[in-house]
C-alpha cells in the first residue's frame, strides 16, 4: 500500500503491527478482565470482545502509522531526499518502537488470556475446521474486498492513484499530496492493526520482537506477489504459507527458509517483477 | 539452565556491580572476616533467577554469622553478569584479582561461567555452581579436555542426566509410548536431544525436528506429529516457545503427553497460556523446591530472607555450605580453599552425598519431576 503510493518501504510497519498486537491484548486481559483461568467467552458478549479488540488494535495501528509518516518522512519527503534516508529514518522509527516495548514488557512475551474457545466446527477434507482460523480467512477476504473496492471504487482511491503514478502531475491537478499520504499510511496502519488482532486471536501471544520476522515475510510476499500491487500481496501470502508448511514438512523444518528463498529467487529469475508483475496500475496502491 | 545471548542494555550497571555487601550485623575486633563472591544475573531479563540464588546464598551464609559468632565474618561481593557471556567477561576479571574472595558460587548459567573461566583459572578461584549444567565445561572427551578443570565444580546434575530421565518421566505410565522429540536449534536444546537419543528405545520415536526458537507458528511441526501418530512430545528449548507450541498442539486435538526440561521450568510458564492447556505438562530439573525438602525450612527461609525461596535455592545453599564447612576449618586462601573444596564430602539438604569428581562434577545426582497442576508448577518427586 505505502509502497504503492510512495515508491518506499514501510520498514515501521512491521513494528506497527506488533504495537496492534499489544492493544488486543490490553483490550481483551486489561479492559474485559481475562486471567489464563477464566473460561472463554460466548454468545454476544464474545462477538462485543472481538469487535471491541478489532477496532481498538485498528485505530491504535492507524493512528500510530500516520503519526510514522509524519515523523519519519514527511520532512524528508518535502525536502525530496531521495529513497535512501526515507529508508534508514524508516528502520530508526521501527528500532525505537521495538525497543520502547521490549523495555515496558521487561524483554518478556506476552500471552494473551483465552476469550474465544477453540472448538472445530467442521471438516474440509482431512483437516479440522477451526473457528479462529474461520473467522480469520472470512475476514480477511472481506477486507481484501473492502480495500479493493477503496482504492478503485472511491475519490479519495482514485487520489490514491493518481499520486502512485504521478505525484506531479497529481498535484497541479489539486490533489492535496500530503492528505493523500497520511490517508495512504491510516488506511495501511488500519489494516495492519487488523493484523494484528487475528494474530492474537489465533497465537495468543506477542513479544516486542515479533514484528522483524513477520516483517520479513510479509515484505517476502509482497516481493513473490508483485510489490506494491494489492492482490500481488494477497496471493504471495497465500503462497509463501503454502510454500513454508510443504517444505518444513516433507524435508524438515529447518529448511524452510531456504526452500522458500531458492524458490523466491527462481521466481524473481522469470519474473522479475513477481507473480502478478508491480504494473497492474488498476489495482495498485 | 544455560543462557543465549542477549542485547544487554545496562551494561554500564554490570560493570559497577561489583559491590561490597555485608551480611554481619556488627564487626568483631577477635573475628576473622572471610570473603565469598556471588555470579550472576542480578539485573536484567534473567534477574529472577539470580536474586533467587543469591537469597539462597545469604540465608545459608546468615545461618553461618550467626552461628560462629564471635569467630568468623563472612562477607559476600555480588558480580552482575545478566546471565549473559558478555558481561560476563567484563565482571570477571574484577572478581578474579579481588584476592580478599576465596570462593564463588557461580555463574548462574553456563555460557556466563564459560566466559569467566579464563580468568578465574588464571588466578585459582574455587568456582561452584549451583545451576551450571552444561556438559562440556566438566566433559574430559571436549575439545581442549575438560575446560573447568580444576576451578570448576557444581551441585545439580548435567543434561547428560536430565535428557534421559526427561524421556523416562515424559513416557511414565505410558503403555506403548510414541514420542516426537522437538528441539529449539539452541546449544541447550539440541545437546539435550542428543543426551535423550540413546536412552529411547528401538519403536518408539514417533520422530524428531528442530525448530528456530523465532517460530510463531507451529502447524507445520504439529501436522508432522499428527502424521507420526505421537502420542508424548518432548520440547527440549525455553518456555516462551514452549507455551504457544503447547498451546497450538493442544488447540489442535492432541491430547497426548507434553513435556519439557529445566528450559521450560519457570514461574512464568503458566502465565503464557491457559491453564486449562498447560494442565499436565511434565518437567525435569536438577532443583528441588526447599518447601519440599522441608516445610520448616521454607518458613524459616521466608521469614529470614523477606520472600519465598525460587529456583535453584537449594543449590545454592548447598554450593554455599560447601565454602562455608572449609571456612569452618580455618581456610582463608584461594589454594586452601580450592584444595578443601576437592576434598569435601557431605550432605546436601535434601540428604544426598555432595562429593565432587576430578571434573568437578557432584557424584551422582538425580533429576527431579514437576508437573503442571491448576495453572501451577507442582514437585512430583525424584525421576525414577
Amino acid at each position: 500500500m505505502v509502497y504503492g503510493v510512495l515508491r518506499m518501504i514501510n520498514f515501521a510497519n512491521s513494528e506497527i503491527f506488533m504495537v496492534g498486537t499489544f492493544a488486543t491484548i490490553i483490550i481483551i486481559r486489561d479492559l474485559f478482565k481475562f486471567t489464563q483461568a477464566s473460561e472463554p467467552a460466548t454468545g454476544a458478549r464474545l462477538w462485543l470482545i472481538l469487535a471491541t479488540a478489532l477496532i481498538f488494535s485498528m485505530l491504535v495501528s492507524g493512528v500510530l502509522s500516520m503519526l510514522v509518516e509524519i515523523v519519519a518522512y514527511r520532512r524528508l519527503r518535502r525536502m525530496n531526499s531521495g529513497v535512501l534516508a526515507p529508508l534508514i529514518s524508516a528502520i530508526g522509527v521501527s528500532m525505537v518502537l521495538a525497543e520502547s516495548v521490549r523495555i515496558l514488557t521487561d524483554s518478556r512475551p506476552v500471552a494473551s488470556p483465552r476469550a474465544m474457545e477453540k472448538k472445530f466446527i467442521g471438516q474440509f477434507f482431512d483437516a479440522g475446521v477451526r473457528i479462529d482460523n474461520t473467522i480469520i480467512v472470512i475476514s480477511a477476504l472481506i477486507l481484501f474486498a473492502v480495500l479493493i473496492t477503496f482504492v478503485n471504487k472511491t475519490r479519495m482511491g482514485k487520489a490514491i492513484r493518481a499520486v502512485s503514478m504521478n505525484p506531479n502531475a497529481a498535484r497541479l491537478m489539486g490533489i492535496n499530496i500530503d492528505g493523500v499520504v497520511s490517508a495512504t499510511f491510516l488506511v495501511g496502519g488500519l489494516m495492519t492493526g487488523a493484523a494484528g488482532f487475528f494474530y492474537v486471536l489465533k497465537y495468543e501471544n506477542t513479544a516486542s520482537n515479533i514484528g522483524f520476522e513477520l516483517g520479513i515475510a510479509a515484505f517476502t510476499a509482497a516481493i513473490l506477489g508483485g510489490i506494491g500491487n494489492i492482490k500481488g500481496a494477497f496471493y504471495g501470502g497465500l503462497a509463501l504459507g503454502l510454500l513454508e508448511t510443504y517444505a518444513s514438512f516433507f524435508l524438515g523444518t529447518q529448511w524452510k527458509a531456504v526452500t522458500v528463498f531458492i524458490v523466491l529467487v527462481l521466481i524473481l529469475y522469470t519474473r522479475p517483477n513477481g507473480l502478478f508483475g508491480e504494473a497492474l496500475t488498476q489495482t495498485r496502491a | 539452565m544455560k543462557k543465549r545471548g542477549l542485547i544487554s542494555v545496562a551494561a554500564a550497571a554490570a560493570l559497577a556491580a561489583a559491590s561490597l555487601v555485608a551480611v554481619a550485623p556488627a564487626s568483631n575486633a577477635a573475628a576473622k572476616t572471610i570473603t565469598l563472591a556471588f555470579q550472576g544475573p542480578l539485573t536484567g531479563e534473567e534477574a529472577s533467577v539470580g536474586q533467587d540464588e543469591l537469597a539462597g546464598m545469604l540465608y545459608a551464609v546468615k545461618l553461618f554469622n550467626a552461628k560462629n559468632k564471635g569467630k568468623y565474618i563472612v562477607k559476600v561481593v555480588q558480580a552482575d553478569d545478566q546471565g549473559d557471556p558478555a558481561q560476563s567477561a567484563k565482571v570477571a576479571p574484577g572478581i578474579a584479582s579481588n584476592k580478599k574472595i576465596i570462593g564463588l558460587v557461580g555463574a548462574a548459567y553456563s555460557g556466563a561461567t564459560i566466559a569467566a573461566l579464563p580468568y578465574y583459572k588464571q588466578t585459582l578461584l574455587p568456582m561452584i555452581s549451583p545451576s551450571a549444567t552444561r556438559v562440556s565445561i566438566t566433559n574430559p572427551a571436549a575439545e581442549g579436555g575438560a575446560m573447568g578443570v580444576p576451578v570448576f565444580h557444581r551441585v545439580p546434575p548435567t543434561d547428560k542426566v536430565q535428557g534421559p530421565s526427561l524421556f523416562k518421566l515424559a513416557t511414565k505410565g505410558v503403555s506403548s509410548p510414541k514420542v516426537f522429540v522437538v528441539d529449539d536449534q539452541s546449544a541447550y536444546g539440541v545437546g539435550l536431544v542428543d543426551y535423550m537419543k540413546p536412552a529411547i528405545p528401538a519403536g518408539q520415536s514417533a520422530g524428531f525436528d528442530s525448530v528456530s526458537d523465532k517460530t510463531t507458528d507451529w502447524s507445520a511441526t504439529i501436522s508432522k506429529i499428527k502424521t507420526a501418530a505421537a502420542n508424548v512430545v518432548i520440547y527440549t528449548g525455553y518456555f516462551p516457545q514452549a507455551a504457544p507450541f503447547f498451546k497450538q498442539l493442544r488447540d489442535s486435538g492432541y491430547t497426548g503427553i507434553l513435556a519439557g526440561g529445566d528450559g521450560v521450568l519457570s514461574p512464568s510458564f503458566v502465565t503464557l497460556a491457559p491453564a486449562s492447556v498447560l494442565e499436565g505438562v511434565r518437567l525435569t530439573a536438577g532443583t528441588v523446591p526447599l518447601a519440599e525438602i522441608s516445610a520448616k525450612l521454607e518458613a524459616d527461609f521466608k521469614k529470614s530472607m523477606g520472600k519465598a525461596s525460587g529456583v535453584y535455592a537449594a543449590e545454592s545453599i548447598d554450593a554455599t555450605n560447601v565454602f562455608l564447612s572449609c571456612v569452618a576449618k580455618g581456610v582463608s586462601t584461594r589454594e586452601a580453599m580450592l584444595k578443601c573444596v576437592k576434598a569435601y564430602s557431605g550432605k546436601s539438604l535434601t540428604g544426598a552425598t555432595i562429593k565432587f569428581d576430578a571434573y568437578g562434577d557432584v557424584a551422582g545426582g538425580a533429576m527431579n519431576g514437576f508437573e503442571v497442576k491448576g495453572g501451577k508448577i507442582a514437585f512430583t518427586g525424584p525421576v525414577k
